[in-house]
């Protein structure tokens, strides 16, 4: 007799940043149905999912329905850390445990989450040490207003003046607020080497395509003399976007549709069979997907649903999933991950142009940052080409 | 301005002053997290314990003599155990000269920032109470000021403010401090600086 499990999904399907919460969604249900449909498998789960539409107010409520009606000991969710942030008093009271799947700005290590998305080493770091030896460091900084602009911003600050590189301007703009024309006229007066974009949903939509205006204005703009680069949007955004106004922008992630193994491949035929062969792949995709999996594993390896043993389960595993090998560290409950850099092609998807040689620990607290050696990692690829991730193309 | 950098603890090491438990542990764990080394210990400060980068210590069973220093005289931060919230331990935790402090039970968010504030409210402190004791030694030395105003204006047939603003400017060529400078001051130095007055003060007559 299989067991079924309670688990709980809380993901923004409405609202202005809908389409990341969709994805993670749609590829947690991917998971689900899968496991529920294998009979071999000891456990099996019924989902309990809410959408909170975005709207801040319905994660505490809804998360706690969740682990007080429903039973659950497992919630896969939560997009923005506005939402994590609500959720996790309430995961830490009846000592559940969150999962949580996007790239965040760090400076967390909940012993009650497991992070299976970027943390900043993994994310910004990687991608400024390609970007300032490449384009420049006179850089403009833009964001929505909370804490992941805030502070991918500031550590974004650190790394220019490390090199000694200018900030020519930080602007933000209230979640689903499209008004970007004073950030446009900004960098159109500036001109900066790049353009840091910490813009979430809506805005930074509107941004990308005012700047695609811009280029096509001035042919100083064109994404390939000063691109827009982003830590946070994937495929499954570029159709909101436009392909024509997305192409030729770079994005750090640490995964691509186009990433180059046979669990990859497996997932796109998964993927083509649920939703289509024109559902692009994205990290938020495989991210739900694979947590789902993840938990699976750690339960049956634990033999029960209780958090402590499922944690334990759960760092002795090496998990192969789409994105490559996955560990969590049990240090910080952070996965380890490939960071990768993508340029948007003109066909809603990326060409990978750099991924590291193998999973970077996450270091959430920034404990081995040095802006020094930052600094000098820099100018050493100034000079000689050189770094730390490996050419794909 | 000088921005804000990510602080960093790497390296450090910190004590924890509270009796072995699930929140001591769970302490550790965050303090490791943050690339610190840790050491806990109850109620026995340890002896080479004085060289910690920080300490946290258990406000809620603490007594007096726990710390090996005179009381508020920590040579590092210390940061407060808090489970209770009676005024009279409160009043016992301020009078080691808390940093900031760690409401129990003990969990991984609050830790960072508590480190973080303890450091900074240390160091504002430290250099406040260099302030402090430059000022007080600058106090000190007011009667040489008053004696050296007083002798200018009698033997160089000056008023109060040129006396002073003599002194003043004499001090700031020597790049010392006004008190410093009186408290130096002979009968020749004094000899010289009414004959410099005086020709000044002719220069500007004629």
């Amino acid at each position: 007799m299989r067991r079924e499990i309670p688990l709980g999904l809380l993901y923004s399907v409405t609202g202005t940043y809908g389409a990341i919460g969709r994805d993670a969604l749609d590829g947690a249900l991917l998971a689900l149905e899968e496991i529920n449909r294998d009979e071999t498998r000891p456990i099996s789960f019924k989902a309990v999912s809410k959408d909170p539409g975005g709207n801040i107010d319905s994660y505490h409520r809804m998360s706690e329905a969740m682990l007080r009606e429903q039973g659950c000991r497992h919630v896969v969710g939560t997009i923005t850390s506005i939402g994590r942030k609500e959720v996790i008093p309430i995961i830490e009271k009846y000592d559940a445990l969150l999962w949580y799947i996007l790239p965040y700005e760090g400076f967390e290590a909940c012993e009650n989450v497991i992070y299976t998305g970027a943390a900043p080493n993994q994310h910004i770091l990687p991608l400024f040490a390609h970007l300032i030896p490449t384009y420049g460091n006179r850089v403009y900084l833009t964001g929505s207003n909370y804490i992941w602009g805030w502070e991918t911003n500031r550590i974004a600050r650190e790394l220019v003046l490390a090199t000694k590189g200018e900030i020519l301007g930080e602007r933000y703009l209230p979640l689903d607020d499209t008004d970007v024309e004073r950030m446009i006229t900004e960098v159109e007066q500036k001109r900066p080497d790049f353009i840091l974009n910490n813009l979430i949903g809506t805005s930074s939509y509107a941004f990308l395509q005012a700047y695609h205006q811009l280029g096509l204005k001035d042919a100083d703009f064109l994404p390939a003399k000063r691109p827009v680069v982003s830590c946070d949007l994937t495929e499954c955004e570029l159709a909101d976007i436009g392909f024509e106004a997305a192409a030729g922008h770079l994005c750090s992630a640490v995964y691509f549709e186009d990433v180059d193994n046979p669990l990859n491949a497996l997932f796109r035929t998964k993927v083509t069979e649920k939703f289509g062969a024109d559902r692009p792949l994205s990290a938020f995709l495989v991210g739900g997907y694979a947590a789902i999996h993840m938990i699976a594993e750690a339960i049956a390896g634990a033999g029960t649903d209780e958090i402590e043993p499922v944690k334990q389960a759960l760092f002795t595993k090496t998990f192969d999933t789409a994105q490559g090998p996955i560990t969590i560290d049990a240090k910080t409950n952070h996965a380890a991950l490939i960071p990768h850099l993508g340029r948007i092609n003109d066909k809603g998807g990326f060409d990978i142009v750099l991924a590291a040689e193998s999973p970077v620990p996450a270091d959430p607290y920034l404990v081995d940052f040095d802006p020094q050696a930052f600094a000098e990692e820099v100018g050493r690829a100034r000079t000689d080409g050189s770094s730390h991730l490996r050419l794909v193309k | 301005m000088t921005r804000f950098r990510t602080p960093n603890f790497r390296g450090r090491h910190a004590i924890i002053l509270h009796r072995s438990s699930k929140g001591t542990g769970q302490l550790a764990r965050q303090l490791e997290r943050l690339g610190m080394t840790v050491e806990v210990c109850w109620p026995d400060f340890p002896a080479e314990g004085s060289s910690a980068d920080v300490v946290f210590f258990d406000a809620d069973n603490g007594f007096d003599g726990l710390f090996p220093w005179a009381q508020g005289e920590a040579p590092m931060p210390l940061i407060a155990l808090l489970g209770s919230e009676l005024p009279g331990r409160l009043e016992w935790a301020l009078a080691q000269g808390i940093a900031s402090h760690v409401v129990k039970p003990v969990q991984s968010s609050g830790v960072f920032s508590a480190l973080v504030i303890a450091a900074s409210n240390f160091d504002a402190a430290k250099t406040q109470q260099e302030q402090f004791e430059e000022l007080q030694a600058r106090l000190g030395r007011r009667p040489d000021v008053i004696r050296a105003v007083v002798n200018l204006m009698q033997l160089g047939l000056l008023d109060e403010d040129t006396a002073f603003s003599c002194l003043r400017s004499a001090a700031m060529d020597e790049r010392i401090t006004i008190e410093e400078f009186c408290s130096r001051l002979d009968a020749d130095r004094l000899a010289q600086l009414i004959r410099h007055q005086s020709r000044d003060k002719w220069r500007v007559e004629e």
